[in-house]
């Protein structure tokens, strides 16, 4: 980094060295106060003064004309057919230039309104056919305003140092003069005035955010302001141009301040209010002052609002210190920039400080506002992108509970098709317990057949576990054998049978189908009954295995078996074909193994 | 009662309310009782109406009493029973044997179920022990009333409020789950080593319990739903 700013330093020594070589800088001229033309020859004493002339100091007050002569010989070093310039770094407003009695340039509008050039440089051509060998004369006319007739010092009266010598050793410092004093700020100008615009219809399309409409109006005034830099001829007076320039000075402090308090979320109507008052008297302090306090009166106004706005600023970094921190830096950091800028131009206006090449506060403030303003649209941008991240979550969110409500009732609706199914189902097994059942019941105890009665129980038997499987949901394994067994222990011990029924130890968790638990209580019912009415046994032994998918119930008696010659069929009147008939309906298999004299086993296999 | 011996209840002179609706059925069940209890004074009704007309006005020792009846239900019966006559042994004759009509009887106070379409002979003896102090159950009734604890023990400290907790003994949990598997109640009689008024007793510790934790649910149940107003 040294080693760079040595090498810089070296190339500018170099440069400058070259330049005295044929380069003449004219430091002094013989000057008059007014006249209109030419150089007046008579009637006023030509005093010497040197440059730059700074009128505030020397003709404190005068307005108007002051003639210039300065005498130089051609520089010996150029080559001869190279053009000769006259570089003037500052002619505040407007200048003439004759050589030799000719004029060789006009800068515009000697009258007003008056062209204003008082920012930029200016490189004119001496042309050769004018320029003697011997002494030449140069005559500058400038014409301009006394101080305290302008708001800013940058636009009083005056004159810089002049330089003649060839282009090619003048044009680098004019140039460079140019893009600082005139190029930036036209280009930081048009940015300004994209940025502004760009921020005004964000801010119409978001109301709320009044910040973004202050920010924008605020960049839009800069960039206005910054024209006249650059723009030399403005259809206005002086007088007007100063008016109309103090005067968005004051708008702008009423935006900015207006921005600042917005964005901290602390927006006052009193303070605007008090703001759009400051302007009407900022107004009519500038159109009820005499012409010659013009610049006292601004400068005490710019003073007075650049304390109001530093005040806000304060108020502003101690808001967002508290609100959001990680905003607080790059602000800071922007507004000591300004608050640096604006000491600098205080000092410039007050006389402190002497003028420098470029006008700090022209050049610097606007790209310091271009700066926040692509900062606060960053911040917009990030706000947008969190609210299109925070809607699509939204969307999702929605769609999940919409689809979830969708579920629900979906399941609802398949829960209220079963509770009416099985309310129905209830109803239809009450009508049949209590017509058809109350009628079979009679039938059971009020026959005198025996046969009768047992058929009609049979049949009430039937239609309750038809009931059942109708009602019924699904059985765990486990409370089917516990019912079938303490049946079976319950009617083997009324009938003096020994029952030999062992459980499963362990725990068991298939299910059973309603069906399969109705049609298998049937059949070990239908099997308990030939035990206890036909077999004559002492002993009944059941066992059950359950598997994954099957199990098996082996009832097992010691009676005197099935006899063959019942027709050489086993079942006659055992009910034995029904109970192979509804194993079969269930996928099962009920078979029988009877011999006379050896008892009776009935295996039963179901599948789960 | 439950002290006396059964030879002589049965001999004793004992008040005996029938509801039953169908004719047929009542003049059955009433030749039934008569050759169970010799000495018995039946009362018979045919509605809901009669039957608690004559519990205001008469002593019964037993009530054997039908579920569905034209003008309502034997459950209602059960209760004014249970509440002007605690004494009263309840039996619900029914032609439903499934829990889900049986086990709101029991709720209601009921001491016992006799199904209708069992023979004779069957009747008669559960009519006999139900007399003698021993009241039937069966596996799907016991798992009934076991997860009816289990609900009462998660519910136990909003439901009952301050009155102490009714909770199954270790005892009566044990004869419940073995019924629950399966088991007759003389061989969990065999099993445990105890005698069948014991067992007996504990079934109808266990109905007793089902009974008042059931009033007391149905209680707060009702306060829940404003239909008391304290």
């Amino acid at each position: 980094m040294r080693l760079l700013f040595k090498l810089l330093a070296l190339w500018l020594l170099l440069a400058t060295g070259a330049a005295q070589a044929t380069t003449v800088s004219i430091t002094s001229a013989l000057s008059v106060d007014g006249g209109a033309g030419r150089f007046p020859a008579a009637g006023a004493v030509p005093q010497e003064v040197s440059l730059p002339d700074d009128w505030a100091l020397t003709r404190p007050g005068h307005e108007g004309s002051v003639w210039y002569r300065v005498r130089f010989n051609a520089p010996s070093g150029a080559a001869d057919n190279e053009l000769l310039f006259v570089y003037i770094e500052r002619a505040c407003s407007n200048l003439e230039v004759r050589l030799n009695g000719r004029l060789i340039f006009s800068g515009g509008r000697m009258t007003e309104p008056m062209s204003n050039h008082c920012y930029r440089p200016m490189l004119i051509a001496l042309p050769s056919a004018l320029v003697s060998s011997q002494v030449n004369l140069l005559d500058i006319e400038v014409r301009g305003y006394a101080l305290g007739h302008v708001a800013s010092r940058a636009r009083a009266g005056g004159l810089s140092a002049l330089q003649i010598g060839p282009q090619s050793e003048l044009m680098e410092a004019y140039a460079r003069r140019n893009f600082w004093n005139i190029i930036t700020v036209q280009v930081t100008g048009i940015g300004l005035l994209a940025l502004g615009g760009f921020l005004l219809v964000l801010s119409w399309m978001n109301r709320k955010e009044t910040f973004l409409l202050h920010f924008g109006l605020l960049i839009v005034g800069s960039a206005l302001l910054s024209m006249r830099v650059w723009w030399s001829d403005p259809p206005l007076s002086g007088r007007n141009v100063e008016f109309a320039t103090v005067m968005v000075w004051a708008v702008m402090v009423t935006l900015a301040v207006n921005f600042l308090l917005s964005h901290a979320r602390t927006a006052s109507k009193k303070v605007s209010g008090a703001l759009l008052l400051q302007c009407a008297i900022v107004a009519a302090s500038l159109l009820f002052t005499s012409p010659e306090r013009l610049f006292m009166v601004a400068a005490t106004w710019f003073a007075v609002m650049a304390l109001e706005v530093s005040a806000t600023v304060v108020w502003y970094l101690k808001k967002i210190h508290q609100a959001r921190s990680e905003d607080f830096w790059p602000m800071a950091l922007t507004f000591a920039g300004m608050g640096s800028l604006l000491l600098l131009e205080l000092g410039l206006q007050s006389g402190y400080v002497a003028p420098l090449a470029i006008h700090p506060w022209s050049v610097f403030s606007p790209l310091l506002l271009l700066v926040i303003g692509s900062r606060l649209l960053l911040l917009f941008g990030r706000a947008l992108q969190a609210a299109e991240i925070n809607r699509a979550q939204l969307e999702a969110r929605v769609a999940e509970a919409s689809a979830e409500i969708e579920r629900n009732f979906a399941q609802l609706s398949a829960l209220r098709v079963e509770q009416s199914t099985d309310k129905e189902r209830k109803r239809i097994a009450a009508d049949l317990h209590d017509d058809l059942g109350a009628k079979l019941l009679t039938i059971v105890h009020t026959s005198d057949n025996e046969r009768i009665s047992t058929l009609a129980r049979e049949a009430l038997e039937e239609m309750r576990l038809s009931v059942r499987g109708l009602t019924g949901k699904p059985m765990q394994l486990a409370d089917a054998l516990a019912d079938w067994r303490a049946e079976a222990v319950a009617r083997l011990g009324q009938a003096n049978i020994e029952a030999d029924w062992k459980l499963p130890a362990d725990d068991l968790v298939q299910t059973l189908s309603a069906r399969a638990f109705v049609q298998t209580t049937r059949i070990l019912r239908e099997s308990l009954s030939n035990i206890i009415k036909h077999s004559g046994a002492s002993q009944c032994k059941v066992r059950v295995t359950t598997g994954a998918e099957i199990f098996s119930l082996v009832v097992q008696d010691n009676g005197k078996g099935i006899s063959l010659e019942l027709g050489g069929k086993l079942d006659r009147g055992h009910g034995i074909a029904s109970m192979k008939h509804r194993a079969k309906q269930l996928q099962g298999q009920c078979l029988i193994e009877s011999a006379p004299g050896y008892g009776t086993v009935i295996r039963l296999t179901i599948p789960l | 009662m439950a002290d006396i011996p059964m030879e002589w209840r049965l001999q004793m002179t004992q008040n005996i309310l029938l509801l039953e609706d169908l004719p047929e059925i009542r003049a059955w069940m009433k030749a039934l009782v008569t050759r169970v209890f010799p000495k018995c004074r039946i009362h018979e009704a045919a509605l809901v109406q009669d039957a608690l007309g004559l519990s205001a006005s008469t002593k019964f020792d037993l009530a054997l009493l039908d579920l569905g009846l034209p003008d309502g239900s034997g459950v209602e019966v059960v209760e004014a029973l249970r509440d002007q006559q605690p004494e009263v042994q309840s039996v619900v004759v029914t032609i439903h044997d499934d829990d889900d009509h049986l086990f709101p009887a029991l709720q209601a106070g009921a001491f016992g179920y006799l199904l209708k379409d069992q023979p004779r002979e069957l009747i008669a003896d559960q009519l006999r022990r139900m007399s003698a102090g021993e009241p039937p159950l069966s596996p799907s009734i016991a798992r009934r009333v076991i997860s009816h604890f289990a609900a009462q023990a998660v519910r136990k400290p909003s439901a009952t409020g301050k009155a102490a907790p009714v909770v199954l003994t270790e005892r009566e949990t044990e004869v419940l789950v073995r019924v629950s598997k399966g088991y007759t109640l003389p061989e969990i009689g065999e099993q445990l080593h105890l005698s069948r008024h014991t067992i007996a007793d504990y079934v109808k510790h266990i109905y007793r319990k089902l009974n008042v934790t059931s009033r007391a649910e149905a209680a707060v149940e009702a306060h829940r739903r404003g239909l008391v107003r304290n």
